[in-house]
């Protein structure tokens, strides 16, 4: 049955040139499970018959049910690629054994957390895009990710049976809407391109883009087309690639190639793709469809594909099915398709060393993760943990980029906050077992080397979502992963019996740390509260938890929305805090950020862990800043990350570097509960005008500084006209157009703004594209279900924190209004605490 | 009326006579128990004066002064403040808000370390600014006193070098809970003071301060019946074991240039090893000293 064993995929992790660590990513519904399954089924570890209607790595009884996606799930394995295909391997390879490590990931929006674990740990994309839906959201989304991740991709445009049978275009039509839905994904590439990965765009005549039906398991590239005809016209398969796609026309009666559409008489020639590739496809479905078995069974013995007598009997769709997957296997086209094109470990490393690595380019880790050396220090990403049958115990699943990682000698365990030569976050253990993920399945193996991909026993109670593992003393950490969803949308959980409070406390770590997005904590007023991406991954991840983490029956919230406190102008007049002894003072004002400043923080192009000289290079350059205030940047914040900070435009002020520590701590506190509803705050700059302080270091220590740090940016936030930011999700609805109406009503009554509405070309299909408040998302998907007759199906990625209207300070305002709510919530005070309270007279 | 009592170094009984007059005549008394701490337990106090005694922490002078001040209008008031009430700065504060108040007020004396610490041997006449030291942590090493020590040594003088004391700090992670769960009490060791001093001397590195060249005498419990004083370099300070130099708390003085030979003397009774610290005094300092004989 399964036609590979262990052994053999040990043997290949020795060989790194012929490792793919692959991802497959798509929107939601556009087939890349069911795609998975023919790959899973080539590879022997399902039945051919059921690959399509199977969906192996959809482990989970809900996924079953839902028919989506979830969790992304890994699986290695074996292929063996034709000897005469070796040569069109542009890149250094032993032999024609390969080994494929696939990993499906979730298609739905809020689950995009979990194909940013997926492409960390892969060098290479599968781009999964419906034919008839063409290129959407989240195939922008993940696309955009992979490329940042500096990974590369080959596009399959799936579900071609639909526009055959279904929507019955012609073939020209279908050719247009192929090259459409290339030409889409072409433009998001090179909109991201990255000098280093090169140009990634995907054309069908350099065999990087596939056409089929993960349903009916058949699929094809022009290689499979060019190598049937190369023979035929005595060419060149190159040569022939070329001339299958394009302005490419073959006239039958000069039999001559030609690139003009119409003969010398001017009459309209085929299209070498229509004729060659399409037809042959169009005819064995007419064929099969009008019960013409005669020439279907003639068909097929000119094509060379031979059927059993039992296959013989079947009629229809069934037969069709079995027919095109002789004709056109899609296991191995596909399979092809990214051992050709897609990235060895050992070449994919080189060039990803830089965007992957946080230490220095040039110290022996970064060396052995450039050269992929399983005999270099070991150098191991942890992207995702995965439940082990053993309840509440977890695999860490991850990616070796240097290095070999076995049981038994101890490794260095860096969480994300580890700072090389510090203690912090860091745990020196052993490995108890490493096992090769498959799907539902693992397989223990005794050590495993650079390039593979691995899941660790026995250290997933060091770790809490993601980290690096090494060996090397010196070793930084890998970067940090950054998520595209935030988790905006928030839930309070309390149990149903007092009794079963510990098992929750115990289930929610356990929450946090399968799932990479999701956060839980506890707030000021002692609510255990739990944020996701959206309204369908709290749903998933409140289940988990009641159902499996915690185990106990659960009481849950509303939910509610995070928001961010910012402010809208310079403060009016410098905010004077004193320290508690009142010998230290501190004057501030606070300005608000340019939006773009904080969008880059929170991207990540700047970040506190740059080199100050550097950054301050590029926030001159970029983003219009004094080069001396952006050297003088002490500090990010919340979280010493986020997207406000804290300047110091003091001149010549005594002991200031004493009490930086302390004020920055102070900031940390203010950003993480702002003024008016204690939410984090966004967008906001601190100035720290002066300081008087006092001679003696132990009159301005911590107990003194912290408090009026806090104290002091409160006043400066005061006294700059707070505001506040909500979450905003851009919304991307398909429908036909009956269902617009229904569309426009409902988000009417949503506060939505409808950005774009286009029909897609070739189909009766639109796109409406509209931003959405989360805060009004909820129940959204059932109440558009509802208004178009179940027509419309939205996905709603979070896409902006929008300034909303008004001032909390205004008496009586909604504003007011909504921050009066949230500090009954957390159980303050109702009303924002006055000026005076934080600022303090000369 | 509000009266600022000085209690002296060490025990209930250090307090001045008139001191005492103004506790017993004041309806309240308050002791402030942060800058630094009084050698006996509260209900020593409170048996000694026969009077309730109300424990005011950092929280309490800094936050709720205007309680204090509140009675203080209508009645007396007593503030306990160890040693000298105004040897501490923070207390000028309460001084002042109460002036704000048309409170009357009135300052009553005692021995503070400032003063006590002549009992080394060294003279009062001699010592420059006082600086303190506190607890270094792996990113806030505070070291702006090195430039007083630095001024100080350039004229010559003495420096007391007062070391850090935490009782009742928080976390940072607790004071944003708002919990009142405080930190262990900390008081920094001798052993602890030089290597922080040494360390400052190496990143500074203006040779004010060496190892086996500078004399220093650490001092424990001045004034009370267990006080203790050991001087040698400070290498050989930092060599002893912290049972040597006594209980907390601990004051170091570093000394000057302008060492008198009487100084060397009289202070040569707590020498750890008294050939060399005459030896460091004549070589290194120039002290004219007769040789041992």
């Amino acid at each position: 049955m399964v036609n590979f064993t262990v052994d053999q995929i040990r043997q290949l992790m020795d060989r790194p040139t012929n490792i793919r660590n692959m991802s497959v990513i798509a929107h939601v519904d556009h087939g890349k499970s069911t795609l998975t399954d023919s790959l899973v089924s080539k590879a022997g570890i399902i039945a051919s018959a059921k690959a399509g209607d199977m969906r192996f790595t959809d482990t989970r009884e809900d996924e079953k049910e839902r028919g989506i996606t979830i969790k992304s799930t890994a699986i290695s394995m074996y292929f063996e690629v034709d000897k005469e295909e070796v040569s069109a391997i542009k890149q250094k390879t032993e032999g024609s054994e390969f080994l494929i490590n696939l990993i499906d990931s979730p298609g739905h929006v809020d689950f995009s957390s979990e194909v940013t674990a997926a492409l960390r740990v892969t060098d290479g994309a599968l781009v999964v895009v419906d034919c008839i839906e063409g290129v959407c959201v989240q195939t922008e989304t993940v696309l955009r990710q992979a490329l940042t991740e500096r990974i590369k991709p080959v596009v399959i445009i799936n579900k071609v049976d639909r526009a055959l049978l279904e929507l019955q275009v012609g073939k020209e039509d279908l050719f247009q809407s192929f090259s459409r839905t290339i030409e889409s994904v072409n433009v998001i590439i090179a909109t991201y391109h990255d000098a280093a990965l090169g140009d990634v765009q995907v054309y069908p005549d350099k065999g990087t883009v596939a056409f089929g039906s993960g349903l009916h398991g058949w699929c094809f590239t022009l290689r499979q087309f060019a190598a049937r005809y190369a023979k035929k016209f005595g060419a060149d398969k190159q040569k022939m690639m070329d001339r299958l796609w394009g302005d490419n026309y073959f006239n039958p009666a000069t039999k001559k190639w030609t690139t003009k559409s119409n003969d010398t008489d001017g009459k309209p020639l085929e299209r070498a793709f229509n004729m060659f590739v399409l037809d042959p496809i169009f005819k064995i479905f007419e064929a099969v469809m009008n019960f013409k078995k005669e020439s279907v069974f003639g068909m097929l013995e000119k094509l060379d594909v031979k059927l059993l007598q039992e296959e013989k009997e079947l009629d229809g769709k069934a037969l069709l099915k079995v027919v095109m997957r002789k004709f056109l296997p899609a296991g191995d086209s596909l399979l092809e398709m990214i051992v050709i094109n897609l990235p060895s470990p050992a070449t994919a490393q080189k060039y990803r060393v830089e965007t992957l690595y946080e230490g220095p380019m040039d110290d022996e880790s970064a060396i052995a993760i450039r050269d992929c050396d399983a005999n270099g220090p070991l150098v191991l990403y942890i992207s995702k943990m995965v439940p082990t049958s053993d309840k509440g115990r977890f695999y860490a699943f991850g990616r070796i980029f240097a290095g070999t990682v076995r049981a038994g000698p101890k490794y260095r365990i860096q969480g994300p906050n580890y700072i090389p030569g510090k203690k912090e976050d860091l745990f020196v253990k052993a490995v108890q077992r490493t096992v090769l993920m498959m799907g539902r399945y693992i397989e223990p193996i005794e050590d495993c080397p650079a390039g593979n991909i691995i899941g660790l026993v026995g250290i997933d109670q060091f770790l809490l979502k993601s980290g690096t593992i090494t060996s090397s003393e010196t070793a930084h950490n890998m970067k940090v992963m950054k998520f595209s969803v935030s988790p905006v949308v928030q839930v309070a959980v309390e149990v149903k019996n007092a009794a079963d409070l510990p098992k929750l406390v115990e289930g929610l770590k356990r929450l946090s740390k399968s799932d990479p997005c999701v956060q839980a904590w506890i707030n000021e007023s002692g609510e255990h509260i739990v944020a996701g991406a959206g309204e369908l991954h709290l749903e998933i991840c409140l289940k988990d938890l009641e159902e499996d983490h915690a185990g106990v029956p659960l009481k849950k919230s509303d939910p509610v929305v995070g928001y961010r406190e910012t402010v809208k102008a310079e403060s009016t007049i410098v905010a004077l805090s004193k320290s508690q002894n009142k010998h230290n003072r501190l004057f501030m004002k606070a300005m608000p950020l340019e939006e773009e400043v904080s969008l880059a923080i929170e991207s990540n192009k700047i970040s506190a862990r740059d080199d100050f000289k550097i950054r301050a290079r590029i926030m001159a350059d970029e983003y219009g800043w004094d080069v001396t205030d952006a050297r003088k940047i002490w500090c990010f914040g919340p979280e010493t990350t986020g997207p406000n900070l804290l300047v110091d435009v003091t001149k010549g002020v005594q002991y200031l570097n004493e009490i930086k520590d302390s004020c920055v701590a102070g900031f940390q506190w203010a950003t993480k509960e702002g003024v008016c509803a204690e939410e984090n705050m966004r967008g906001v700059r601190f100035n720290i005008l002066d300081v008087t302080l006092h001679t003696d270091a132990i009159h301005r220590g911590g107990g003194q500084i912290i408090p009026t740090t806090r104290r002091v940016c409160y006043a400066a936030c005061l006294l700059a006209t707070p505001g506040l930011q909500e979450p905003v999700f851009l919304a991307e609805i398909q429908c036909p157009e009956d269902a617009i109406g229904g569309i426009y009503s409902c988000l009417n009554k949503r506060r939505g703004q409808v950005n774009s509405e286009e029909q897609r070309p070739g189909t009766p299909m639109f796109t409406v594209k509209a931003y959405l408040p989360v805060a009004e998302s909820f129940g959204f998907t059932a109440a558009l279900r509802q208004a178009t007759g179940g027509q419309a199906f939205p996905q709603c990625v979070f896409d902006h924190w929008s300034l909303m209207n008004g001032s909390p300070l205004e008496k009586g305002s909604k504003l007011e209004e909504l921050v009066t709510g949230i500090r009954t919530r957390k159980g303050l005070k109702p009303e924002i605490p006055s000026l005076d309270t934080y600022y303090d007279k000369l | 009326m509000l009266y600022v009592v000085g209690l002296g170094l060490s025990d209930e009984k250090d307090i001045t006579v008139r001191g005492l007059e103004a506790v017993k005549a004041s309806s309240k008394i308050y002791l402030e128990a942060y800058t630094s701490i009084l050698l006996v337990p509260k209900e020593r106090l409170e048996e000694f004066y026969g009077k309730p005694v109300i424990i005011a922490d950092r929280e309490m002078i800094e936050l709720e002064s205007d309680e204090i001040l509140k009675n203080a209008a209508v009645e007396d008031v007593s503030l306990l403040v160890v040693g000298d009430p105004l040897g501490a700065t923070t207390h000028t504060d309460m001084l002042l808000r109460a002036r704000s108040l048309n409170i009357p007020t009135r300052v009553i004396h005692n021995a503070s370390i400032m003063n006590a610490i002549g009992a080394c041997g060294l003279q009062l006449y001699n010592f420059g600014q006082a600086v303190s030291l506190v607890f270094f942590t792996d990113s806030w090493k505070p070291d702006s006193f090195y430039d007083r020590l630095k001024e100080n040594s350039d004229l010559g003088m003495h420096t007391l070098v007062l070391l850090d004391i935490k009782v009742k700090e928080q976390t940072v992670e607790n004071m944003m809970k708002g919990n009142k769960i405080f930190e262990p009490p900390r008081y920094m060791s001798i052993n602890t003071a030089v290597s922080q001093l040494l360390e400052v001397e190496e990143t500074r590195n203006a040779g004010v301060l060496a190892g086996d060249r500078t004399l220093a005498i650490a001092m424990s419990r001045v004034g009370s019946d267990e006080q203790k004083f050991v001087c040698g370099t400070l290498e050989e300070l930092s060599a002893q074991s912290q049972e040597t130099f006594g209980n907390p708390l601990h004051s170091l003085v570093i000394v000057g240039r302008r060492l008198h030979h009487l100084e060397v003397e009289y202070a040569e009774q707590f020498a750890i090893d008294k050939p060399n610290w005459r030896k460091v005094a004549k070589t290194v300092y120039g002290c004219s000293l007769e040789d041992e004989s």
